[in-house]
């Protein structure tokens, strides 16, 4: 299967076209700036950039690429710039709904598990739920005062562990949030890096 | 780089940093955005404060704040977006994925973990043995109080955490990788390794839950202002607020790539409990990170602790070589 099929996820691709009157190697002394950050390095060739970078900073315009090529050709109408990059950042956004789903099944897992606790017959437990119920329904005159609404006995549902229960809702929120993230992160970041490299050969 | 004298500590001597309040650069623009930026934080903290105080026992719910969080932090975001406080900070779409990253750790995994063996059970089991006559002073107190009780005994507890994890060095492997950050905004606060996560989330906040009002008035302190830690937005905090809390100022120092500034303002909420140890120091830094501002990688976030604590045990108890005598 050609790889093409799938490494979309993780490359971006695009090309430009140099201005009829800039050679290949004005091109690249332009370029060569983006390339001179802290954890990038960097080898030229008459034709081709290679680039590879290692833990770059946030401040790092590229930051989402971790290597790449940058080759100029001769096209119908002139020179082109073809650049082919890298990025885990990307494929590893595209796989994390994945975990997250992971994570709902484990919840889910965890639920089947788990056993309510079993209601007490005993004197002493039941006295002492008794306390704690009626402890909570104390207020202070200066909260009556003011108007702060009176306590009330937490509904069955409500109670402390009713609300505890594991719920794989977060999880799938998540995984969403990831899928969503992917999709932005793919459009956004390839039409970046695209008027970023148009910027630098036309400044 | 000289640096700033601060008691007995040399501040700023490695990593340019601003110290003094009269100092740190104020909010630029018109009079309507002066004034909104010096009320929004008390405005939003005493709005909070009211809901829950008011608000009927069927809304007063911990669903309830956990959407107003939500909403909050989306507020926050748009508002990094519009008026980044440095320009270095601003959020891309790989710091949002990462930062993102770990708060649904913090809400999925964590939480699965916590249950089992976190302060879920201590409390848990601290509540069964738990004498209800000898608690009703504090179930009798004003409403405010209890919260302000709950939330400070809550960052008490965070405060010496904190400060351990930066002194004595088996915490401070787990730690050290929140460190790693380059930029402060409003979700790095889940940034760190995940045993650090669970070490900084034990105390006893949730032992409170039994308490609803209470501790929701506990939470809407932590929320309006222990959030701005970490947020890329310059505020004019009024004077009485900085002295009292924690602000990204503080905290920016605090993630300073100099080593001096970074041993200050441990407190999450209450700085002025940085204030009763001697630990505060009043400032701000724009360059953070460790070892020059390297930014650690995921993976490496995760396994940072143990290979680094492995590499120390050998070379303190690993077999030397013999070297042959000539």
């Amino acid at each position: 299967m050609n790889s093409r099929f799938i490494n979309w996820i993780w490359h971006v691709r695009g090309s430009l076209a140099l201005a009829p009157e800039q050679s290949g190697d004005d091109a690249f002394e332009r370029l060569v700036p983006l390339f001179r950050q802290t954890g990038t390095s960097h080898k030229r060739t008459s034709d081709s950039l290679t680039f590879r970078k290692i833990d770059p900073a946030a401040q790092d315009k590229m930051s989402v690429f971790d290597g790449g090529v940058l080759r100029i050709e001769q096209g119908v109408g002139g020179e082109v710039l073809h650049y082919n990059l890298t990025s885990r950042a990307l494929l590893f956004c595209f796989l994390a709904p994945l975990l997250f789903l992971a994570f709902a099944q484990l919840t889910v897992l965890k639920g089947k598990f788990d056993k309510p606790p079993a209601e007490t017959a005993d004197k002493a437990e039941a006295l002492k739920k008794a306390k704690r119920e009626s402890a909570m329904l104390i207020q202070n005159p200066i909260d009556k005062a003011l108007g702060a609404p009176a306590p009330e006995k937490p509904k069955k549902d409500e109670k402390r562990g009713g609300d505890r229960k594991a719920s794989p809702k977060a999880a799938y929120i998540f995984a969403g949030i990831f899928a969503a993230l992917y999709f932005v992160g793919r459009i956004w970041e390839a039409r970046l890096v695209g008027s970023l490299f148009r910027k630098r050969l036309s400044e | 780089m000289e640096g700033v004298r601060v008691g007995k500590r040399i501040i700023g001597g490695q990593s340019p940093v601003i110290v003094g309040w009269e100092n740190i650069p104020k909010v630029e623009g018109g009079p309507v955005k002066q004034f909104v930026f010096t009320w929004f934080q008390p405005t939003i903290l005493f709005a909070l404060i009211a809901f829950w105080y008011y608000a009927p026992n069927s809304i007063a719910k911990a669903s309830t704040a956990i959407g107003i969080g939500i909403g909050f932090k989306v507020l926050l975001l748009a508002m990094e977006w519009a008026f980044p406080r440095h320009e270095s900070w601003r959020l891309t779409w790989k710091e949002l994925t990462t930062d993102l990253f770990y708060v649904g750790l913090g809400y999925t995994v964590l939480r699965l973990v916590d249950d089992y063996i976190g302060d879920g059970v201590m409390i848990e089991s601290i509540l069964h043995q738990f004498d209800w006559d000898k608690f009703s002073w504090f179930l009798g107190l004003p409403l405010l109080l209890q919260a302000f009780l709950i939330a400070f005994i809550f960052d008490f507890g965070q405060y010496w955490m904190h400060r351990g994890m930066h002194n004595w060095y088996p915490l401070w492997l787990t730690h050290s990788v929140h460190h790693y950050i380059t930029q402060l905004n409003i979700n790095k606060g889940a940034v760190g390794n995940p045993v650090e996560l669970f070490l900084i989330g034990l105390g006893i906040g949730g032992f409170f839950d039994f308490l609803p009002r209470a501790a929701l008035l506990a939470g809407a302190f932590g929320m309006a202002i222990g959030t701005y830690q970490h947020i890329n937005v310059r505020f004019n905090s009024p004077r009485w607020w900085r002295y009292l809390f924690n602000t990204t100022e503080h905290h920016s120092l605090h993630h300073s790539q100099d080593f001096e500034a970074s041993r200050s303002n441990y407190s999450n909420t209450f700085i002025f409990i940085d204030r009763m140890f001697g630990t505060c120091v009043d400032g701000e830094a724009e360059l953070l990170g460790m070892e020059g501002g390297r930014r650690m990688s995921i993976r490496e976030q995760m396994t940072f602790p143990f290979t680094e604590g492995w590499k120390t045990m050998k070379e303190r108890f690993g077999r030397t070589t013999a070297v042959p005598a000539e």
